[in-house]
């Protein structure tokens, strides 16, 4: 039970997020816990909605049972960002979570898929190394006071709890989703830091020409 | 963050890391199982040699049927499962069941369906667009499982593993079960071939994945206080083998064959030692395999009898060969069906308790046919082929 009603919150939260993003757009900022809650109620009755006799939020369910804890996470950030104007995961875990996403759909979804004999998914059941792994990387993560442990340990009360329809750890920390988010921000953000090196560089040179002419 | 915060975030970090541990330790399941090994045969048959034919299905003319699987219960009925619709990957397939009691005169019953995407969804609480692939079965607690496919988006290679069990003979099942099984959108698993009872009650069902990679896997699976526990392994990874047929030859050992998908058209096989920790790398026999399904039977005395496809380019013939060294060498026994443009796919075989053999398959993908027969029928074939 508890993971059917689980699995309306992701749903839930992307209605919310779009309907805030509809109200940038039209010019109307949506801050004020009145109107995130009136927009939350809006975004619920969306995800409730019978569309051929299933909730329209169990229809997305039937595309992808399992989005993950940090792909929630994100979510959650974005709907408390536009409710507050500030933001639950800042910069540095946010680059943590895309270097997350990165590093496990990498590890996880070529070998899965079949390239090789070893499944790293089979490690998500049960109890293997991929448990103490993630111990160790969250409290790493509090040590630096970076918030995405915080999401770390999310996933694993949620593993304990069972809130997703998977069994699986992995499940609760990548997802497809996640994963080409993660490999998105952080290939925009490299294409910005090349851009940016280029063109600092090109400024140096242009000041180093101008030197020498007027030396 | 305090200090405090993140020493009581830590604490709590270890204390929630500490539940699936415990959970694991506590199971008691760490040693892995050994295969649990059936009554066993008697060196020979010395019955006299029978074999029989009939449909299970009505011919209807235009609705297809197919991938049969049989089972037999405790009390000797036979079940037999299969899907069927107006054409594959029809809104309207259905898996049904039809059940035979013990004794010839009696005859197969009207075909009842188990479940449909009405059905499936309703249950799954999902849109489910197509169901099909069953595999029918029964545990050594007389258990009627069913496991068959169910797809929301694309063709096969979309579909997902759900489960459901009877403790009745079929007539009440516990609603579908859906299994996460990949990482993927959770699609492109899916079942064919006979599962195998392990030693701590569990079941070890051969399935295979077929979206960028195809491979054969096993899932490992237990139905206890009402709760499904599951986890599958790779047997080979690649893009050659699929639809693993396991015949077990002792506690720890089986040999697996394995429909080719790869240019090279022949059966490939495998075994392991550890029953089904680590299997050895697949290699290609010599009999032919035109990317059929398959089926292996263990027989009496290590021989190894198996149903297949003798072509490289169709599904226009059934063979039963037979090997007595384990699966690397084969004899041909019979050719059960010939036809030229026609179809006969999907062998199904178990070993009932009076220890005949039932082979299901699908003809013309318009009936679910079944032969029975028992080895000393195999027997006389083999001595006829051999001269």
């Amino acid at each position: 039970m508890i993971t059917f009603a689980f699995s309306f919150v992701f749903p839930w939260l992307v209605a919310l997020v779009m309907i805030q993003s509809i109200a940038v757009n039209v010019k109307k900022p949506p801050h004020g816990w009145r109107l995130t809650l009136l927009l939350g109620l809006i975004s619920g009755i969306l995800a409730l909605l019978p569309v051929g006799g299933l909730p329209l939020a169990r229809r997305l369910i039937g595309m992808n049972a399992n989005f993950s804890f940090p792909l929630l996470a994100i979510a959650f950030n974005k709907a408390w960002e536009h409710a507050t104007g500030s933001r639950v995961l800042d910069a540095k875990a946010s680059t943590a979570s895309w270097m997350f996403g990165c590093a496990a759909g990498l590890a996880l979804y070529p070998m899965a898929l079949g390239l090789g004999d070893f499944d790293p998914y089979t490690l998500g059941w049960g109890f293997s190394w991929l448990f103490p792994v993630l111990t160790m990387a969250t409290i790493v993560l509090l040590l630096m006071k970076n918030r995405f442990a915080l999401v770390l340990i999310a996933c694993i009360l949620g593993y304990d709890l069972n809130l997703l329809e998977s069994t699986n750890l992995w499940d609760y920390l990548v997802d497809p989703f996640f994963v080409f988010f993660s490999l998105a921000a952080l290939t925009n953000r490299l294409i910005r830091r090349l851009g940016k090196a280029h063109s600092d560089r090109k400024g140096m040179d242009g000041m180093g020409r101008e030197r020498a002419s007027t030396g | 963050m305090s200090k405090r915060a993140v020493l009581v975030a830590i604490l709590l970090t270890l204390v929630l890391h500490a539940v699936p541990w415990w959970r694991w330790y506590s199971c008691g399941d760490r040693e892995p199982p050994r295969f649990a090994l059936r009554q066993p045969h008697s060196p020979s048959d010395r019955g006299l040699p029978q074999m029989t034919e009939e449909f299970i299905t009505r011919d209807t003319g235009s609705r297809m049927v197919h991938v049969g699987s049989i089972c037999e219960m405790t009390d000797s009925r036979l079940v037999a499962c299969w899907y069927g619709g107006t054409r594959e990957g029809a809104k309207d397939t259905a898996i049904y069941l039809a059940l035979r009691d013990p004794g010839t005169l009696s005859s197969w019953s009207e075909p009842r369906v188990v479940v449909d995407r009405d059905s499936a969804s309703r249950e799954l609480r999902r849109y489910v667009k197509k169901v099909g692939n069953p595999l029918m079965f029964v545990d050594t607690r007389n258990r009627l499982w069913l496991i068959y496919v169910s797809i929301a988006v694309g063709g096969w290679s979309g579909s997902s593993l759900n489960v459901k069990v009877s403790d009745d003979g079929g007539k009440r099942w516990t609603p579908s079960t859906r299994l996460t099984l990949s990482p993927l959108f959770n699609v492109s698993e899916l079942v064919r071939n006979n599962p195998v009872q392990m030693s701590d009650g569990s079941l070890a069902v051969p399935m295979y994945h077929e979206f960028l990679g195809k491979f054969p896997e096993i899932l490992w699976i237990k139905f206890d206080g009402g709760d499904f526990r599951f986890r599958k392994t790779r047997m080979a990874g690649g893009r050659s083998f699929i639809q693993p047929s396991v015949v077990v030859r002792g506690p720890r050992g089986a040999a697996v064959f394995f429909r080719s998908c790869s240019h090279e058209r022949a059966v490939g096989m495998a075994t392991t030692a550890d029953a089904g920790t680590t299997w050895s790398d697949p290699q290609h026999l010599e009999l032919p395999n035109p990317d059929a399904a398959l089926n292996a039977l263990a027989l009496s005395g290590g021989r190894i009898l198996l149903a297949f496809n003798d072509s490289s380019r169709g599904r226009e013939n059934l063979q039963l060969a037979l090997s007595s060294d384990g699966g690397i060498t084969w004899q041909d026994v019979a050719r059960i069906e010939e036809g030229n443009g026609e179809e006969f796919s999907y062998p199904y075989m178990i070993r009932g308790s009076d220890r005949r053999i039932h082979l299901v398959y699908t003809w013309h993908r318009l009936r679910i046919k079944h032969v029975v027969f028992n080895e000393a029928w195999i027997n006389v074939e083999l001595r006829g082929a051999l001269r």
